[in-house]
């Protein structure tokens, strides 16, 4: 196990390096860079001259668009990254590091909430659905969750927002504290603030919640009706085991197969936040600074964002891979 | 209908037939659930001396092409402490007998819709006329099942290979029979119960065999775990589907060796289903003969192999290979082929296919014939008194 485990984090270092590659060549190939964009304007009034922005491009390392220079700009990054230093965000102005440091936890937050609750009510509902196969309970979740699945994020994301915020004025539209609100140093006040962020959160996450319901338990139930009529079950129900333990048992056991693979999968979208939903409810997650930062081509930090999440991918297989071999006894690693 | 292609609906049929079934499946899946007093599903024994007496049982399944009555009318009993073997081809509604006798007919599509299935329990005692009192098990609801099946009744089933539980060990698996039926029992009497049924079952290393899991083992072990489970509650009638049909041949003849054992050991009774005349002549004590979910002809086994009488068995005599039959003639096979088990006609269903087909054979069903105290033939040809009107 430990082996196969060893090996596998050896492999992922060359992956790792592919991804690197592909990645620093699709940001430079981008047809604007950081300081087209910033000085745009400048340029046109004429304040700045195009020699000053290339003598500036040259300064940032972007300056050199030949092959050339994305090979030499390539290695620097990589020796940098080898030493540990992942550059300095362009339009932050920090360490890269250190952004996604200080902007991940609130996106995991929201991620780990919005998963522990979409798990906990879209595997239930996928197996009432399957033990009540095309009855009226079945239609009824089905249609719902499918809902669940077309609605586009941008759209129901501000349907939520009118109805529960500008006109049942329940919960904040956007941001994450409330505007102008300042709280004491001491535990009371720590406490007044987590209140308030979880009550800006609340949208946020009923959005994501209900946006993925849909395919989790779908394919619960898929996986369910499946198992329901392997023969084991049937034995099962010969032994004089009641219904409820054939299901949450017997059948429950073979379902969680392919969905512990699939929780375990889901790891880089933990940490790297909801870009379009951050963007809509204004929440300074890391989905949304990777939004912004990409838009106006922070080669460092969008680079370091996604870096960041083949890493995490990468351990996201293997730790499926790993959770496969738990709760699959068929299943032997390292042969 | 005659003219008509009979496999072709309008959707006007189509429909009909969609809302007669939801209505039927309803109906007969909240009988499943109703609370019911015991004295509704409980009936008497004609014969003390067995132990499941099926009277005209009729399993129905409701598909989308209209309702096959895969079990039509069956009656035949299991007596204590003997072997029943039931033979006839594929789809002729032999499995779908016994998973009616333990519930365990595909729903909602599939459902017993009539007859009695008493089965000798000896929980509820005697009549006032000293008749012994009988579950029904065609009515019983599902909660109350669950009690016999397992424990009384028990199953050994046709895959080996799929029967087990792939993520729960041997010894859970079989542990669970005695958690579910004698709770009371602690956990090292449980394991040590286990291990002496996996000890019975011929399995060597059984303690090794109780921590593993199912894909460790080969089909034989598997069938012996089946066994093993199948035996483990103390049951009165253990059903066979088909236990050999999986496994290759030499397995086979030891499955069946260990059966017959079983048998002669715990002294319950075997219902034997296959489509294999040999294992039927070498197990059974009684041969049950099914055609389209009908019982054709029933008897002990040396009257159903020295005497048959209807052509349906005289065919599965003649087609099955001799070793001193001639190589180079083709073997005998009937000719024709089951009919279609959707609107069957109310005439003898092997009409089409016999080479004895008399003009009275036009006519209703035949009933069954009594040639002898164990003997019985549903067929014009042995039909000498006037009630083929019946």
């Amino acid at each position: 196990m430990l082996k196969y485990i060893l090996k596998r984090l050896f492999i992922s270092i060359f992956v790792l390096l592919g991804v690197s590659i592909i990645i620093y060549t699709l940001v430079r190939m981008m047809p604007n860079d950081y300081l087209d964009i910033k000085f745009a304007s400048q340029l046109g009034q004429g304040t700045i001259t195009v020699e000053q922005l290339n003598e500036f491009k040259a300064q940032y390392g972007i300056g050199d668009n030949s092959f050339k220079g994305l090979v030499d700009g390539y290695f620097t990054w990589l020796t940098n990254m080898l030493k540990g230093d992942f550059g300095t965000s362009f339009k932050y102005e920090k360490p890269v590091a250190e952004v996604i440091g200080d902007n991940m936890w609130v996106s995991f937050a929201i991620a780990v909430i919005a998963t522990v609750l979409q798990f906990a009510i879209a595997i239930p509902l996928g197996i009432t659905s399957a033990t009540h196969q095309y009855s009226k309970r079945d239609y009824a979740v089905t249609i719902f969750t499918m809902i669940g699945i077309s609605l586009p994020t941008y759209f129901f994301a501000a349907i939520i927002v009118k109805v529960f915020s500008v006109e049942l004025g329940w919960f904040p539209s956007t941001g994450l504290i409330s505007a102008g609100e300042t709280y004491t140093k001491d535990f009371a006040g720590f406490m007044a603030k987590l209140l308030d962020m979880g009550h800006h959160l609340v949208l946020p996450i009923l959005c994501t919640v209900i946006l993925s319901l849909g395919g989790l338990m779908r394919y619960t139930r898929t996986n369910t009706l499946e198992v329901l009529n392997a023969d084991y079950i049937r034995t099962a129900r010969a032994k004089g085991l009641p219904e409820k333990q054939v299901i949450y048992k017997h059948a429950f056991r073979n379902t969680m197969i392919p969905l512990v693979t699939l929780l375990a999968g889901i790891l880089p979208s933990l940490f790297g936040g909801m870009m379009i939903t951050e963007e809509v409810f204004a929440i300074d997650g890391i989905g949304r600074l990777a939004y912004k930062a990409l838009s106006e081509g922070d080669i460092p930090f969008v680079m370091g964002y996604n870096m960041f999440l083949a890493v995490l991918t990468v351990i996201g297989t293997l730790f499926s891979d790993i959770m496969y071999s738990v709760v699959d006894p068929r299943v032997k690693l390292g042969k | 209908m005659s003219k008509k292609n009979s496999n072709y609906l309008t959707i006007k049929e189509s429909r009909k037939i969609i809302s007669y079934n939801i209505k039927q499946m309803k109906y007969y899946e909240s009988l499943k659930k109703k609370k019911m007093d015991v004295s509704e599903y409980t009936s008497v024994m004609n014969d003390e001396n067995n132990i499941i007496e099926i009277d005209n049982l009729q399993t129905h399944f409701f598909t989308d092409n209209g309702t096959v009555k895969s079990v039509n009318g069956v009656s035949f009993n299991i007596p204590k402490n003997k072997v029943v073997g039931v033979v006839g081809e594929s789809g002729c509604g032999k499995s779908v007998t016994s998973l009616s006798i333990m519930q365990l007919v595909q729903a909602p599509q599939g459902q017993v819709v009539g007859g009695e299935i008493r089965f000798n329990s000896d929980d509820l005692g005697y009549t006032e006329d000293g008749k012994k009192k009988a579950y029904n098990i065609a009515k019983m609801p599902t909660k109350e099942m669950f009690n016999v099946r397992g424990k009384d009744i028990t199953m050994i089933f046709q895959e080996p290979m799929t029967s087990l539980n792939p993520v729960f060990t041997i010894g859970y698996q079989l542990d669970e029979v005695m958690f579910i039926h004698y709770p009371e029992m602690s956990k090292e009497d449980v394991k040590a119960h286990t291990i002496e049924m996996l000890n019975l079952v011929g399995i060597s290393m059984p303690e090794r065999v109780y921590a593993s899991y199912p894909h460790e083992l080969s089909g034989g072990m598997r069938q012996r775990v089946m066994i093993a489970m199948a035996l483990a509650g103390d049951p009165k009638l253990i059903i066979a589907d088909e236990p050999t049909t999986a496994l290759d041949v030499t397995i086979q003849a030891q499955i069946l060796e260990l059966l017959k054992d079983i048998q002669k050991k715990t002294g319950c009774a075997i219902m034997l289903i296959t489509h294999d005349l040999g294992v039927i002549a070498e197990m059974a004590d009684e041969v049950v003969v099914m055609y389209a979910g009908k019982v054709i002809e029933k008897g002990t086994v040396s009257e159903i192999f020295k005497n048959p009488k209807h052509p349906y068995t005289i065919g599965l005599q003649k087609s099955k290979p001799l070793i001193t039959s001639d190589a180079n003639e083709p073997l005998y096979s009937i000719p024709g082929q089951v009919p279609n088990p959707i609107n069957l006609p109310n005439t003898c269903f092997f009409k089409n296919r016999c080479n004895k087909c008399i003009n009275k054979c036009n006519g209703n069903y035949p009933s069954e014939v009594k040639l002898s105290d164990t003997h019985y033939v549903s067929c014009y040809l042995y039909d000498e008194g006037g009630n083929s009107n019946e």
